[in-house]
């Protein structure tokens, strides 16, 4: 276990991530920095929540109730932070219109916003992804690994990477999901994302049981490929929608 | 990827929106990145050094590898056994006599510059060049080597490191240098520099970041400050700076080797002393510039007035429009003949998103940051954007980078948090910037924020994280 493993588990949490940035958002410096931002945000989040939770931790007691209090309230508050995120979004992009009035260039398609709530997500998950799993992979590098108590199948840096994978995922397109939902007014799109982050961070909760690890990241990464296919769908839907629209007219 | 690759059976109409939408969101931001994406790799550089040249050092005794007799550690050096009380006051001394002795080198240069020894200061600021490069890079260059076990005799590595040395410092004077050398000659003077500092006591390091983050707030912004005297000066005389300053856009050949400082929004920061005697330098030569004030550009819209107050006027003028300007027109023959050929630049510029979609690439201003989209190989464009990139003093590159290395020698998460911090200073400057166009200081809010997250993060974040993440828990 030397500086191949810690690469590897890197590019397991991060690859994806780093293909999509490569390969769609590095071409567009605006969303390099929308990522940027996003990434800031999705930071001071977590910086608050744990500001929140420093007086409560560390957790010495056995109990699983602790860490769902923790979850539920961290979820709770990232996605208010999404909606603040929103907000924001949606001043720069008025501002982006009237900037695209002035010098009479088309506004902003839907894929200009899809790729900007691209960004935006990809940004969120790939500062969870640096923080909750990067950032603990330096012992990886070294010659030994390491496994948690409960979990003693897998090292925990595997575990980790791809549970942060997970969450990467689902971040990046379920801000796609969110900023459309909030964009049409759809109920169900909005409230979604929100079910979705819920249950995929409860499913972490599985790995505080003895040997849980084994099923819950295999559920976790269900619900990543649930997010997909219900990402997928509604980008198709929005595109071919809208490509009527202009045959119409 | 699946949103972009959506639509692979419509055809015609993806391929048009995609095509429109180019126009609005391509360029947009280009020059802010510009600036930032110099800055990450400097940060990245100085954040592998150290964690590469790391391990040897940290096992060993406290007595460390030789501490570095810089002018931050004149008057007190932190040994580990101090208490904390001592090591503020002297990390607070080391800090005062640190800024002073900067201050001290930069009214130097400045009264330099004023009296027109620039033949002295470019001398000086190539020989600091060539001691970074040569000595300190090379100290360096030797512990990586060592640190990787990779064996060089000493002559071939001399002569490597001779030639990189002199090539820097010709890259860095000269402006016949393509522009992609001579910035990654400035990053790496900036990595070696930065590396150099990071080897600084912990304390000190904090203390003497926030007083060169305070110092260059008083140095830019004061009235008499030495920064904004030097920037000045330089724009009154239409000159460049005597200073090492990383263009973001591209100068490019002898052609426009002169970018004009004129133009108000040109920079955010000047710091031309890095440290005292370790860097900050003139790396145009005088020669040059002499030769270039017969290139100059010279603004459109001052073209049909008068061309003799052209220079006057432009500080004040030129501000408020999209097109930075610059105004140099000491040889009026010369100049006037670009003049034409700029305004016919300018008007593609102006038209070109309206008549086309595919030459619109060429100028699309944002209004935020006042700044156009990435450009085009048309020689025109090529001048016509080198009198607005964006400028960062040397001195920024390398307190960022030292703030991040410092980060780096505890722990990754705090770099990451501490590099967030850094870049978000950063654009909020850029956005000052384009406020109140006049050169700013570009340390004050990035240092005060890395420094802010760094603790609220080794603080707050770290036990919050590692304890939510060891268990598996996560969000």
């Amino acid at each position: 276990m030397t500086v191949a493993a810690g690469l590897g588990y890197a590019l397991v949490a991060l690859g994806p991530a780093f293909s999509l940035f490569a390969g769609i958002v590095a071409r567009k410096p605006f969303l390099v920095l929308t990522l940027l931002t996003s990434t800031l945000f999705w930071l001071i989040s977590l910086i608050i929540l744990s500001g929140i939770w420093r007086v409560f931790l560390p957790i010495r007691s056995g109990a699983w109730w602790p860490y769902a209090i923790l979850i539920l309230t961290s979820v709770a508050f990232q996605e208010g932070i999404r909606l603040v995120f929103w907000r924001l979004y949606k001043k720069m992009e008025e501002m982006l219109d009237s900037f695209a009035d002035r010098i009479s260039k088309p506004r902003l398609c839907l894929t200009d916003k899809m790729l900007i709530s691209l960004a935006g997500g990809l940004g969120h998950g790939v500062a969870h992804a640096v923080f909750f799993c990067l950032s603990l992979l330096t012992p990886a590098f070294g010659r030994a690994t390491f496994y948690v108590e409960k979990c003693s199948r897998m090292p925990f840096f595997l575990v980790s990477a791809i549970i942060s994978l997970g969450f990467l995922v689902i971040h990046t397109f379920s801000m796609i999901i969110a900023f459309n939902g909030y964009g049409e007014r759809k109920r169900s799109d909005q409230v979604f994302v929100p079910v979705v982050h819920l249950i995929a961070s409860v499913m972490t909760l599985i790995n505080l049981a003895p040997g849980g690890c084994v099923i819950g990241t295999p559920l976790l990464c269900v619900m990543v490929a649930v997010t997909l296919q219900y990402c997928w769908q509604m980008v198709w839907r929005r595109l071919s929608e809208q490509q009527h629209r202009q045959f119409s007219s | 990827m699946d949103p972009a690759a959506g639509p692979p059976d419509p055809a015609p109409a993806p391929g048009a929106t995609i095509s429109t939408a180019a126009t609005v969101l391509d360029g947009l931001g280009a020059e802010v990145l510009a600036v930032m994406s110099p800055v990450s790799i400097c940060m990245a550089l100085v954040v592998l050094l150290i964690s590469l040249l790391a391990p040897p050092s940290s096992p060993g005794s406290a007595a460390q590898p030789p501490p570095p007799v810089t002018a931050a550690t004149l008057v007190y050096l932190e040994s580990p056994t101090d208490t904390p009380g001592q090591k503020l006051v002297g990390a607070l001394l080391d800090a005062a006599v640190f800024v002073a002795l900067v201050a001290v080198v930069t009214f130097v240069l400045v009264a330099l510059y004023y009296y027109r020894c620039t033949g002295f200061l470019r001398n000086y600021m190539r020989f600091s060049a060539f001691f970074v490069l040569f000595s300190m890079g090379g100290a360096i260059a030797a512990a990586v080597l060592r640190r990787l076990g990779a064996p060089l005799d000493a002559a071939t590595a001399l002569v490597l490191l001779f030639n990189a040395s002199a090539v820097g410092v010709l890259s860095v004077f000269a402006s016949a240098v393509p522009i992609v050398v001579r910035q990654g000659y400035m990053v790496a003077l900036a990595v070696i520099v930065a590396a150099w500092l990071s080897r600084l006591p912990e304390w000190t390091t904090w203390i003497m970041l926030i007083a060169l983050a305070l110092y260059d707030l008083v140095a830019v912004l004061a009235p008499r400050g030495p920064l904004r005297m030097l920037v000045e000066l330089a724009s009154s005389r239409d000159d460049e700076l005597p200073a090492l300053v990383y263009e973001s856009r591209p100068t490019v050949g002898p052609a426009s080797g002169s970018s004009s400082y004129a133009s108000a929004m040109g920079s955010v920061e000047m710091q031309p002393v890095a440290d005292s005697g370790r860097s900050g330098g003139n790396q145009y030569d005088r020669v040059e510039q002499e030769d270039d004030s017969s290139r100059a550009v010279v603004e459109m819209r001052d073209v049909g007035a008068s061309r003799s107050s052209i220079r006057e006027r432009n500080l004040e003028r030129e501000v408020p429009m999209a097109v930075p300007v610059s105004g140099q027109s000491s040889n009026q023959g010369g100049s006037s003949q670009h003049a034409v050929i700029q305004i016919e630049q300018h008007e593609e510029g102006e038209t070109a998103p309206l008549v086309s979609a595919a030459s619109a690439n060429n100028a699309a201003p944002n209004e935020e940051h006042r700044e156009s989209s990435s450009s085009d190989s048309a020689m025109e464009f090529e001048m016509f954007e080198s009198t607005r990139g964006i400028k960062l003093g040397l001195g920024d590159f390398i307190f960022y980078s030292v703030l991040v290395g410092r980060a780096a020698m505890y722990d990754l998460m705090t770099v990451y948090a501490c590099y967030l911090a850094i870049i978000a200073g950063l654009g909020c400057t850029l956005i000052l910037l384009s406020i109140c166009k006049h050169a700013l200081p570009a340390l004050p809010i990035s240092i005060m924020l890395g420094v802010t997250f760094y603790f609220l993060t080794r603080l707050l974040m770290e036990p919050f994280v590692v304890g939510s993440s060891t268990n598996l828990g996560k969000f």
